[in-house]
């Protein structure tokens, strides 16, 4: 696919892209909550939710996959239409950190949710099929509820206040 | 293994969880590797990863397919000596900057001019991380964040692009850990190219080289890929380092190596005949030829 | 004793001589002769000076005789250096050519019975002659070769050269035979025909030194892939196996450096592939790390390391069992992989074979300990009386329903050796680590997984049966002599020389040195009332060695000396000696 190939080109297509970014979401969501395990950071429990959720919103659109009957286009890795490096609701690996706390862990997955919302709603709002515009519409409408959701969860977790800088148990040498 | 089954990125992965810190590079180059296997519908009994020493290294264990975590510098050799063996396989081998560029340096200028069929991906970090962030091949000379070199190394830094392009690599490539679908899509060139492809892959060390955390503004795609050497040498010279994509990709038949010949096959007969070689008999055979 | 006759054909500068001793050695095996040729060089690259020396009899021998019948000098160009590699029997015969100059003194001190041959200007008589024909006419005659195998040697060799060579050929020899005619043959040992004519099963006798035997044995055992990093004296393994491997689907690749060569054939062995390199001192040191690894990782390769005189640089073209302490005990960690040792030239063949087995049967490296002696003397022998062995693996047998990670690649059986999966192989994927790590392969730091994976890997190599390779054992008596490799054939000399002259001693010559086959050895031992350990270094690695696992006799003696000199029957024999006086003085 081109880069300049349209997630919403179809309804076919952009449930494929749908279900991708549900599922990578979820995958994100088991690998971030795998690490703070490692770590025994309480933290995993919030992210395998936020797993959980995502794999909800993919058995939606899977839902709608199956109600439209058509396969949808099994398409590689590169070959999606993401306006980022990753699919959107992939939270960001690299802002991760092994004594991060719950108000961190949720600024992180809110803004997956809102980069998930704002691509459905960029979808909307660019394509020319009615049927994808307004199944983008609800999904975005869908991601601008967990948002909310989310800000609610993170005004009940302040930012840690006596988090010290320094780590107390600095890296250690391995191999 | 049922080909028929859609294999997907997560069925590539181990149920061994990384050793990594979280926020490293490192699970971005696996989330990319999956991907490419699953994209490439790779059966993960016909893949192996082959490593050395280093956090990068840890990589093989942590996928479903055939794995090998060997020793400091020599992943290359096991890999050859695999790829040239099993010419059957898809044969990866994966490392660090350190592992590929210092200890290992010597193999990774032969492993570009044999031009066996593999794919070398580099983690690239700059850093030593499971010794504790010391100075690696590709750290600028006045960094000076490790106590083992407090005012730098003094030494200019490792350039794997222009090495790999002068030792004679047939395919050169850059990516991003943090743009694995990119990344991705490059691993999946370099593992279809019939030669030995490298990939350099900028790979953040969150722990050591906090300062990486930027890479994600400072890399952009740029490479346009280029047949041609020449043009290959002169577009580097502009290179930041940053820039990502596929550089260079030499035609196939100019990069056909001299060891990508299928095997005859086993001949028993032939040992046979090879025995009849030391008999004294031949010492006076009309045919024989020496010198 | 049976006679046997040493001569040594010497010269310079591209007289010549190893040529004329190869061919000398063709045709012996042509008329049914046995022999050997070693070959001695200066250090130049080319057109230093060369000797080769040859013994030949009318049984198989493999061991250097104490000195020289005949020795045949083109000129004397550096005879100092080779003087003390050239002893020269009691009324030893030299042919010099006169217009060389006069006897060199070190000679000219070991006998008076010199014949001047001025095989220069005979060989300038005949057009398109050569001085080096001339020698090899003459040397054939004295050692009463018929000349139609000499003849038939030297036409074959020619004939490519065109017609007008051979006939210069035939001629230089006639002139060799001529002037051999002069000369008294008293006092030479005289042996007669090895075989009537018209006997055939001489020509199925083998004609090949230690490196192609290596070679070969490697390659019908089952090894098809090699790399290759050239180093004196190992590297005609190395070139044997180029040429021969593709014809068997096998392959050879020449690495950058011996880090790589093992490398390589780690990855080979990891991909199901039975692989070899061949090296020398300073490359098995450069390996060391990664036999390591292929202990932890239980890979299945062979290293043939051909020793020569060391540490460093050493004496890369001279004879030295040096290299037994680094094969047994240089690498890090508790790492048991396997020694083994040619007991003979012919012997390695199956020698490497057995190695071949033994590495796939037991997943572990095997060293292979040839030496410079072996490895480039080339002997007529007779073929193996049987069928090498060939490798076999035991290989994982995928269940169907295997679920990803059930495979435990390192599980502690009985014997110790887990079946092995390789790529390719569905339901077998594991990752071969250097790490400690759990059966499965995952690296673990947990005591119970690291004192059980070292546990497995001494069992395998404890419980195994090495049947009756591991060592050869031979004689009675209450005097012992242990040996190994290549030291074994002139000592099996010296044990034959004692019996003739009414002592007898019981031969151990192992082939298996690590794991050391104690049971074995204290069996073949008992009743043995003293012992000598020979060998060919400075230390006594071997009996150091036997010391720390063997109950050994009182008294055992020492018996050793370094390179670059062959060791040779005689001095073994007085050793033998100087062991039944002990027993003497004991009792």
């Amino acid at each position: 696919m081109s880069p300049e190939a349209h997630a919403g080109a179809s309804v076919a297509l952009f449930l494929a892209h749908a279900v991708t970014l549900e599922e990578e979401a979820a995958e994100r969501y088991d690998e971030l909550a795998d690490t703070m395990a490692v770590h025994h950071n309480e933290v995993a429990a919030l992210f395998r939710r936020m797993a959980g959720y995502s794999r909800l919103h993919r058995d939606e659109a899977l839902g709608r996959a199956a109600a439209e009957g058509d396969a949808l286009p099994a398409l590689r890795p590169w070959e999606f239409a993401w306006p980022s490096p990753e699919s959107p609701e992939s939270a960001a690996l690299e802002y991760t950190h092994y004594l991060m706390d719950a108000h961190q862990a949720l600024t992180l997955a809110l803004a997956a949710e809102r980069q998930a919302q704002a691509f459905y709603q960029q979808v909307a709002d660019t394509t020319a099929d009615s049927r994808v515009r307004a199944l983008a519409g609800e999904f975005a409408e869908e991601e601008a509820e967990h948002a909310r959701l989310l800000e609610d969860w993170l005004a009940r977790h302040p930012p840690t206040p006596a988090q010290p800088k320094d780590d107390l148990d600095p890296p250690v040498a391995v191999d | 293994m049922n080909t028929a089954v859609v294999i997907r990125p997560k069925d590539y992965k181990s149920a061994t969880k990384p050793v990594w810190c979280p926020g490293c590079g490192d699970f971005g180059v696996l989330n990319a590797l999956t991907k490419t296997l699953a994209g490439l519908a790779l059966a993960p009994a016909q893949v192996a990863v082959v490593s050395g020493i280093g956090c990068s290294s840890r990589l093989p264990a942590y996928t479903s397919v055939y794995g090998f975590h060997g020793v400091h510098g020599r992943a290359l050799p096991v890999a050859t000596g695999l790829a040239v063996a099993r010419p059957d396989l898809t044969v990866i081998a994966t490392g660090g900057d350190g592992d590929g560029f210092s200890i290992g340096g010597n193999h990774f200028l032969h492993a570009c001019r044999r031009n066996v069929n593999l794919t070398y991906l580099v983690m690239d970090n700059a850093v030593y991380g499971m010794t504790k962030g010391q100075a690696s091949p590709t750290s600028a000379a006045d960094w000076a964040g490790s106590k083992l070199t407090p005012d730098g190394t003094g030494i200019a830094a490792f350039r794997p692009l222009e090495i790999a392009l002068s030792a004679g690599a047939g395919f050169i490539a850059r990516g991003f850990s943090g743009d694995p679908n990119a990344l991705a899509g490059l691993l999946a060139e370099a593992i279809e190219y019939p030669g030995f492809a490298f990939l350099q892959v900028l790979s953040p060390c969150i722990t050591y080289r906090p300062e990486q955390m930027e890479y994600k503004a400072l890399v952009a795609a740029g490479f346009e890929p280029l047949a041609d050497r020449n043009a290959a040498f002169r577009r580097l010279l502009t290179d930041d380092g940053f820039t990502t994509g596929l550089l260079y990709r030499a035609p196939v038949a100019a990069g056909g190596s001299a060891l990508a010949t299928a095997a005859t096959p086993d001949d028993t007969a032939s040992l046979a005949g090879i025995a009849r070689e030391f008999t004294a008999a031949r010492l006076h055979a009309a045919n024989e030829h020496e010198s | 004793m049976q006679p046997s006759f040493s001569l040594a054909l010497t010269g310079s500068g591209g007289a010549g001589v190893m040529t004329a001793g190869q061919l000398l050695l063709d045709a012996a095996a042509l008329a049914g002769r046995y022999g050997l040729m070693a070959r001695s060089f200066g250090p130049q690259i080319r057109g230093g000076e060369a000797a080769a020396l040859l013994r030949l009899a009318n049984r198989p021998v493999e061991s250097p005789d104490d000195a020289y019948d005949l020795l045949v000098a083109l000129d004397w160009g550096n005879i100092e250096r080779f003087a003390d590699e050239l002893p020269l029997a009691h009324g030893a015969m030299v042919v010099a050519d006169p217009g060389q100059g006069e006897i060199p003194a070190v000679i000219a001190a070991q006998t008076r019975r010199i014949i001047q041959v001025p095989m220069t200007a005979l060989a300038r008589d005949i057009p398109g002659g050569r001085p080096n024909m001339v020698a090899l006419g003459l040397t054939a005659s004295l050692a009463g070769l018929p000349d139609a195998a000499m003849e038939t040697r030297v036409r074959q060799v020619l004939a490519r050269h065109g017609t007008d060579s051979v006939t210069a050929a035939m001629a230089c020899l006639a002139a060799g035979r001529a002037a051999a005619a002069d000369c008294a043959r008293d006092g030479l040992p005289a042996f007669g025909d090895a075989s009537p004519p018209g006997v055939a099963a001489h020509l199925d006798r083998w004609v090949l030194n230690g490196n192609e035997a290596t070679g070969f044995g490697a390659l019908a055992a089952g090894v098809r892939f090699c790399a290759a990093y050239p180093i004196t004296p190992a590297t005609e393994i190395l070139e044997w196996l180029a040429g021969r491997l593709p014809r068997v689907g096998g392959r050879l690749v020449q690495a950058e450096d011996e880090l790589a060569s093992i490398g390589m054939c780690i990855g080979a062995a990891y991909g199901g592939v039975p692989a070899l390199t061949a090296t020398a001192g300073p490359g098995l040191s450069l390996m060391i790390e990664s036999l390591g690894l292929a202990v932890a990782a239980e890979i299945p390769l062979v290293v043939a390391n051909v020793m020569r005189g060391g540490p460093s640089t050493g004496i890369p073209t001279k004879s030295e069992q040096t290299d037994l302490n680094i094969a047994v005990y240089g690498l890090h960690g508790e790492a048991p992989h396997v020694v083994v040792a040619p007991i003979g030239i012919a012997d390695c063949a199956p020698t490497s074979a057995w190695a071949v087995t033994l590495a796939e049967a037991l997943q572990t490296p095997v060293i292979l300990l040839s030496d410079q002696a072996l490895g480039q003397t080339r002997t007529i022998a007779d073929p193996p009386a049987a069928a090498l062995p060939a490798a076999a693996r035991r290989w994982h047998s995928p269940g169907a329903a295997d679920a990803p990670g059930v495979y435990q690649r390192y599980a502690r059986t009985a014997d110790g050796v887990s079946p092995m999966s390789c790529p390719g192989m569905p339901g077998g994927q594991y990752t071969a680590d250097g790490l400690t790590h759990t059966d499965a392969g995952i690296p673990s730091t947990r005591a119970e997984d690291h004192v059980g994976q070292l546990d497995k890997r001494r069992r395998k190599l404890e419980h195994h049966d090495y049947g009756g390779r591991w060592g050869e054992v031979s004689g009675t008596g209450e005097l012992a002599v242990i040996t190994w490799g290549s030291a074994s054939p002139p000592v099996r000399e010296a044990c034959e020389r004692a019996a003739a002259a009414g002592l007898q001693v019981r031969l151990i010559a192992l082939r298996l040195l690590s794991p050391l086959p104690v049971v074995q050895l204290e069996a073949a031992l008992a009743g043995v009332q003293a012992c000598v350990v020979v060998e060919h270094n400075h230390s006594g690695q071997l009996y150091r060695h036997l010391r720390a696992w063997v109950e050994l006799p009182r008294p055992t003696l020492a018996w050793h000396r370094p390179g670059p000199l062959p060791l040779r029957p005689g001095e073994i024999l007085d050793a033998l000696h100087h062991l039944q006086r002990q027993l003497e003085v004991a009792a």
